[in-house]
């Protein structure tokens, strides 16, 4: 028990570290915080991705994306969300990019923000934008942009663009 | 499934809810002035509403409540290895 606590100790304070650091970072670097951060998950996302099954379909590309997630000891839980009035999940837009939201649950960068005062939508959370990037280029091949449509207090939603 | 709903002798109609709402769960009815649930099966649960209420009228039921990670054990056990 001593032994979990001082792990959840030093996690907590690893997080908190990030945080702060993203934090102190944004008003120097401005918006050159988010590339760094953009860059950093991206080249994650193409590492963990690496021996991932390459498929066209998105919702299979998805799904590895979540295995290489769980595989790699990340909480990230996410899931394919399609608002009532939308017949698919997958839409297109006129350009022929495909789009799906996705509904972010337990994520530990939005954990370690509210818990320690910083906003959300900063820079950390960029990374994730990075990471499903660098993931969907090595799985599909395409360019992918995930935005951020509303970051809540329990739950975020995000609009992922796969280029055609 | 998740259920949410509005105390309607609290609500106060100031339409924070549905500005603040990313997945127009809420429609403000315009003879009693008062905010209502439309579309709950839209509501993920991101809890938005219910802290920018100022009567503290929206209550949810059934969804999933996010911890902080470092109290949860299973997920702190996966993340030894970053440590
Ligand atoms: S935010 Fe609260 S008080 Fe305002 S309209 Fe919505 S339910 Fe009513
Ligand atoms: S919890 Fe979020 S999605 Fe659900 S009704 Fe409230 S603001 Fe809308």
């Amino acid at each position: 028990m001593d032994e979990i606590l001082k792990k959840r100790r030093t996690l907590q304070e690893t997080m908190n570290f990030m945080a702060a650091l993203s934090a102190g970072i944004e008003p120097i670097l401005g918006r050159g915080a988010n590339s760094m951060t953009m860059s950093a998950g991206r080249n994650l996302g193409r590492k963990f991705s690496a021996g991932a099954k390459p498929t066209q379909d998105l919702m299979e590309a998805i799904d590895e994306v979540r295995n290489i997630l769980v595989a790699n000891n990340c909480l990230w839980g996410f899931e394919p969300f399609k608002p009532q009035q939308q017949n698919d999940f997958i839409t297109s837009t006129p350009e022929g990019d495909q789009q799906l939201l996705l509904v972010f649950r337990d994520c530990m960068i939005r954990q370690a923000l509210l818990r320690f005062g910083h906003l959300q939508q900063g820079s950390l959370c960029n990374m994730m934008y990075g990471f499903f990037a660098g993931a969907l280029e090595s799985i599909m091949g395409r360019k992918t942009t995930l935005e951020i449509k509303h970051a809540g207090e329990n739950s975020c939603l995000k609009l992922l663009t796969v280029k055609k | 499934m998740l259920e949410m709903t509005i105390h309607e002798n609290s609500c106060r109609g100031c339409q924070l809810c549905l500005d603040v709402c990313p997945t127009d769960c809420f429609v403000f009815d315009e003879q009693t002035q008062k905010a209502r649930v439309a579309v709950v099966e839209n509501c993920i649960a991101c809890l938005s509403c219910a802290y920018i209420c100022p009567s503290m009228a929206i209550r949810h039921k059934d969804y999933h409540q996010v911890k902080n990670f470092y109290r949860n054990i299973e997920f702190s056990s996966r993340m030894e290895k970053f440590l």
